[in-house]
């Protein structure tokens, strides 16, 4: 079943990228197009394979002793470098909440 | 007697900087030189660090001058993938979304190639955030290849690639999820190898699919291939890297081994594939001939389940490039949209005006994968097809060393040609099921075509922490081409550019 323009809405939502309107068309017709091209995969879902999830298959988490690790973080002026906006020691963001702007 | 750097490899730079031919400074501003005068044309750079390039050469001369040993790669100018950090480098995975952002540290594979003696001279232009298969879809500007400059270099890494095969360089570092390292390779007539996964450490290297991804070298020799991984594997595993491996083996020491004896395997529905064009086919056709000359054994092998390569990568690929991607939310880094009245709103329009339009596809796809009812019926199936594909190449490998296959079906397209996007995702025929299987791969120039006059290449594909083998395999293919007159000569520079600029005194 083919996607709407509406359901692709929703995908964008979920995707948290605000499309325009006329990428909302163009994308819907990718979007039909590539999941028509990934149909061969379906007739591999077979019960008695186990799915491969990583290249490596005995891969165990890494762990590590949960001190501070100096040489592994980040200082305070190369962490905030990048952002576009900073207030102090912080990130600053708009209101999480509601309509209002970041008060 | 003076000699133009774009006619030395790596090997002969470093051997040359040891024994005081000429400096690492001479050779770092003959590079500096060649870019001047090549870039204009074929744009492989988004950013050139000329001070980075001089200093790192300088510090080479003094330990020279101080009597301490040189690394390997001493004073060999060396482009990086525009989506490795290096300190004192923007590092932008030629998106808007990042355009200022500055390398807060380096990369781990930077590092070693720094510590082996390379010159930064520059990060390499690429397809934003390495979606592509053609470096046109860089947020700033395309890379043109250096054999025709109407055409794309391929890509992801096509600057990388491009960089070297115009002699800018003499070798750079790319990047491989799909064939990422491979394509480009074969089209700009270079070296490529993209190793087995965990063989070289990705800490410091923006994230696009974390089970895919892979870090790998481009040289105009498969020694100079050789000596980069070397430089990247020797240290060992990583442990910033959870996912890196001790794989430390010396590249050179068999890469002239004689191949006599070994186990070559050719895969008759591969050789048979529509879309393969006559003259890449005859071109690998010769490059089995080469192996047999010199007493590799041919032997027909097959890849059954081959056929949904394609579409798993494609469940795959995009669904974690979704979930690294979600990182871009316009408030630690990243482009950020002015004026939005709450933090959803904010997000939503940084992404969507600071991501081009594939980066947007692709994780688009990998939203909709990743949704509820969605997921089930995809990704376990495309997982699953890893599975069989994974153990096709397995039970290959009890009857060969290696396969050898195309590296692309066809060579360089023209900039605008393929514009349909699933048309471009089927170009990744040949490349994308070594990342699914998680082996080691590596694209051979085999001179030009005979019907298009561009660089044509075959690829050989071995077991996981093979990659050494597959430069003997790969060293014998080119030893057989070295005695060619026509055509392209191996290690040749585009002939557009071989001698334009980068004198060395």
């Amino acid at each position: 079943m083919a996607l709407s323009r509406e359901d692709v809405r929703g995908i964008a939502d979920y995707a948290r990228i605000a499309l325009a309107d006329d990428e909302l068309t163009e994308m819907t017709d990718y979007l039909n197009d590539a999941v028509q091209m990934l149909e061969p995969v379906l007739a591999y879902d077979v019960p008695d394979i186990e799915p491969t999830f990583h290249p490596i298959g005995d891969l165990a988490n890494v762990m590590r002793s949960d001190e501070e690790e100096a040489a592994r973080s980040l200082d305070l002026p190369h962490a905030l470098g990048n952002a576009a906006s900073v207030s102090e020691r912080y990130f600053r963001v708009p209101s999480i909440l509601g309509e209002e702007g970041d008060r | 007697m003076a000699a133009f750097l774009d006619s030395l490899t790596a090997s002969r730079i470093a051997a040359g900087v040891s024994a005081g031919d000429f400096t690492a400074r001479e050779v770092a501003e003959a590079s500096l030189a060649a870019i001047a005068a090549r870039e204009p044309q074929v744009q492989a750079f988004l950013q050139v660090t000329s001070e980075l390039a001089l200093a790192a050469a300088d510090a080479v001369d003094s330990a020279r001058a101080a009597g301490a040993p040189l690394g390997p790669l001493a004073g060999v100018p060396l482009a990086i993938k525009d989506n490795m950090n290096l300190i004192g480098t923007r590092t932008t995975c030629a998106s808007r979304m990042l355009e200022g952002y500055e390398s807060p540290y380096t990369a781990t594979c930077v590092q070693r190639m720094l510590d082996a003696g390379c010159i930064p001279m520059g990060k390499a232009n690429m397809d934003e955030f390495a979606f592509g298969s053609s470096t046109d879809s860089s947020a700033f500007h395309p890379t043109n290849n250096p054999w025709d400059l109407e055409r794309v270099p391929g890509g992801s890494s096509g600057g990388s690639a491009a960089a070297v095969a115009a002699g800018e360089v003499a070798l750079s570092l790319g990047s491989d999820t799909g064939g990422s390292i491979r394509q480009p390779a074969a089209l700009c007539g270079v070296v490529g190898m993209k190793p087995t996964y965990g063989a070289v450490s990705r800490y410091g290297v923006v994230a696009f699919g974390s089970s895919l991804d892979q870090v790998g070298p481009f040289g105009r020799t498969v020694e100079d291939v050789a000596l980069a991984m070397q430089a990247l594997t020797a240290a060992g595993r990583d442990p910033q890297d959870g996912t890196s491996r001790d794989c430390a083996q010396d590249f050179l020491a068999h890469l002239d081994d004689p191949v006599e004896g070994r186990r070559v395997g050719i895969v008759p529905a591969l050789m048979e594939a529509e879309g393969l064009t006559p003259e890449v086919r005859a071109a690998v056709e010769s490059a089995a001939r080469t192996l047999a000359d010199q007493g590799a054994e041919l032997v027909e092998v097959d890849l059954p389940h081959l056929d949904a390569a394609i579409a798993a990568y494609y469940v795959i690929g995009p669904a974690e490039a979704f979930s690294n991607l979600a990182r871009f939310d316009g408030i630690r880094y990243g482009y950020q949209e002015p004026g939005c009245s709450n933090l959803a709103a904010q997000s939503a329009k940084s992404r969507a005006h600071g991501f081009g339009a594939e980066a947007k596809r692709r994780q688009m796809l990998g939203a909709y994968l990743l949704s509820s009812g969605v997921y089930d019926t995809y990704y376990y199936a495309a997982q699953k097809a890893r599975t069989l594909i994974t153990a096709d190449y397995a039970s290959a490998y009890e009857k060969v060393d290696a396969i050898l296959m195309p590296a692309c079906p066809r060579t360089a397209f023209k900039h605008g040609e393929i514009s349909d996007p699933t048309q471009m995702y089927l170009s990744d025929l040949y490349t994308i099921s070594i990342n699914i299987a998680g082996n080691g791969g590596v694209s051979v120039p085999l001179g030009l075509g005979a019907d298009s006059g561009l660089p044509v290449a075959a690829q050989l594909v071995g077991p996981a922490f093979a990659d050494r083998d597959l430069l003997t395999f790969a060293r014998a293919v080119e030893r057989g081409r070295e005695d060619e007159v026509a055509g392209a000569a191996a290690g040749a520079v585009a002939p557009a550019f071989a001698g334009k600029g980068g004198e060395l005194a």
